[in-house]
């Protein structure tokens, strides 16, 4: 069994330095990676076409694909420009007050949509919104990736280190509710907190139109309501059976792809257009990555290092949960969290297996997996959206500006989370 | 025909060490719409017109915003003028590669480039590589619909 134990980890590491190195895309590095372990797996008799199906989470895929479906039918309804408009007014363009009202509105979207998506939309508009009152948009869209990273971590459905956690620990949505929104809301009032102390300066600028934006007619901005209408009217739809959906023994990617389901059917958008808008890449890096981890499972990696994670299983699980946050976060700041978590998966179902009680440690690492994007402009695809952006504006966000604010913002974020998690963990 | 029959033989160029302020200049002087960036053959380098001139005062996140019909007034950004130590900057910061045709080059593929490329001007260039010339796309369509009299 030493042989197929290595090769699989071999290819499986392998593959995750390439996606690191960003030397090859992330997906075409995946594809190979699943396609070599199913071909060795064969050769060696330890893996089979038939497994790696078996070893594709299609709950998480049919979720992200459910909602990336019903996003792609609400974009080009002007829903989100209509959001942002409305927090532009309603800020009466002062900056802090619309520095607030957008994080709140990215936050909350963020809370519901992938959070890379949210930033998408938010970002240019912000920007729109920015320029006509005259101030530099830069505290702005770092707020709204770093917030996002934070707001995202609070669902089920917010972060697809989320979605993968809440298939593999048998999650539901309310359970994201009670265990991880109370401490992403504190750390999310943190990390606003400390935004605000660090832009400070560029927040206090007087604005040199105000005016302008006050014409802004947040209903312009709506190119189809009634679209917008019917998506919003799905949408809350499968919100409420998301509450539900544990007690009806339904997984929550049935209620996306169903939500999803009924959009289509109600709204009938041209194929081709709302295909273009589906993120297929992402969805094929995390079916091949499942078949890769499928490989490394069936060739008793897992079985062989029981022994460690015998031993591991000694240490109190709440300084096991504080270090995995830390240790999960300081590797999120610098590589994709994805891979990270789909990786550790595995390790804590084998932790659970000898013995440990693993809940404390499901949380730990969405936590670390979701505030450790914000500490480097690679961390997080957000993160890297907004700085693409900003390099259209008068003001790009350069390292040393993301070092000094979006790190504070990491460094924050896991202190306030560790503190709550020990005090709320400890009875574990 | 070739695109050396209808061109502009008169071109105004700016060298690689002129600064913005210096190319928005001679743009606004001579009422021109592109400049060519020329090294000391006379060979062009670059290209800048009045759509990369105006990117400083109209940054291009609004290509990003599908409509921007509901933005009824452009508040600050009417009034944003690039700084000083922007214009003072070198044109090789702002040109774009340049795109030229031959001078033998018939009419319709230089119009054909220029639609593809979404350009106004094209410049034309001797065997030589030097720049003779700039042609417009009124000047490449009208020497060909000169031709349709003749039909």
């Amino acid at each position: 069994m030493i042989l197929p134990a290595v090769l699989s980890c071999t290819i499986f590491f392998g593959s995750l330095i390439i996606i690191f190195s960003e030397k090859l895309h992330r997906s075409i590095t995946a594809i190979a990676g699943g396609a070599l372990m199913v071909v060795v797996g064969r050769l060696l008799n330890f893996y089979s076409e038939e497994a790696a199906l078996e070893a594709v989470d299609f709950n998480t895929l049919g979720l992200l694909l459910g909602m990336m479906l019903l996003v792609a039918m609400l974009e080009p309804t002007g829903f989100f420009q209509y959001l942002a408009v409305l927090a532009a007014r309603a800020s009466k363009g002062k900056p802090v007050r619309l520095f607030i009202l957008l994080s709140v509105v990215t936050t909350v979207l963020a809370m519901f949509l992938d959070n890379v998506t949210t930033v998408v939309i938010i970002a240019p508009v912000t920007l729109l919104i920015c320029e006509i009152i005259g101030i530099s948009p830069l505290p702005f869209l770092m707020s709204e990736a770093l917030l996002s990273n934070t707001g995202g971590v609070a669902t089920l459905i917010g972060d697809p280190p989320n979605v993968l956690i809440g298939s593999a620990a048998g999650f539901s949505f309310n359970d994201f509710l009670i265990h991880s929104l109370p401490i992403v809301l504190v750390t999310w009032a943190g990390a606003l907190f400390l935004l605000l102390r660090l832009f400070k300066k560029d927040l206090s600028k007087r604005p040199r139109s105000v005016k302008a934006v006050m014409r802004l007619n947040p209903a312009e901005t709506l190119n189809e309501p009634l679209v917008a209408r019917r998506v919003l009217i799905v949408l809350a739809g499968a919100v409420l059976f998301f509450f539900v959906h544990h007690a009806l023994h339904v997984s929550p990617s049935l209620v996306a792809l169903s939500a999803a389901a009924v959009a289509l059917v109600w709204i009938r958008p041209n194929l081709d257009d709302l295909f273009k808008r589906i993120e297929w890449s992402v969805l094929i890096f995390f079916a091949s990555l499942f078949v890769m981890v499928g490989g490394v499972e069936s060739a008793g990696v897992l079985e062989s290092i029981v022994g460690l994670f015998e031993r591991v299983s000694h240490v109190p699980p709440l300084l096991f949960g504080v270090g995995l946050i830390w240790i999960v976060a300081a590797l999120s700041a610098v590589v994709d969290n994805v891979p990270i978590t789909i990786a550790l998966i595995p390790v804590i179902r084998g932790l659970g297996i000898s013995g440990m009680d693993v809940d404390p440690l499901w949380w730990a690492l969405a936590f670390g997996a979701g505030f450790g994007g914000s500490g480097t402009i690679i961390g997080a695809t957000a993160n890297i959206i907004v700085v693409t952006l900003s390099e259209k504006t008068r003001h790009p966000i350069t390292s040393k500006i993301w070092n000094k604010r979006g790190l504070p913002v990491m460094l924050a974020t896991c202190s306030i989370a560790s503190i709550l998690y020990a005090i709320l963990y400890s009875t574990f | 025909m070739n695109v050396s029959s209808c061109m502009k033989k008169h071109v105004v160029s700016v060298p690689v060490t002129a600064t913005i302020r210096e190319a928005a200049a001679i743009i606004v002087s001579k009422h021109i719409g592109l400049l060519p960036v020329v090294d000391k053959d006379d060979k062009p380098v670059g290209e800048i017109g009045i759509r990369d001139l105006l990117t400083l005062e109209l940054p291009d996140f609004v290509s990003l915003i599908a409509d921007v019909d509901f933005v009824h007034d452009f508040g600050a950004v009417e009034t944003t003028r690039p700084s000083a130590r922007t214009l003072d900057k070198s044109v090789k910061s702002l040109m774009k590669p340049v795109i030229s045709v031959d001078e033998d080059c018939g009419l319709l593929r230089a119009y054909a480039l220029m639609l593809q490329h979404n350009l106004h001007d094209m410049l034309v260039v001797s065997k030589e590589g030097k720049l003779i010339g700039v042609a417009s796309r009124v000047d490449i369509g009208v020497a060909v619909l000169l031709a349709w009299g003749k039909v």
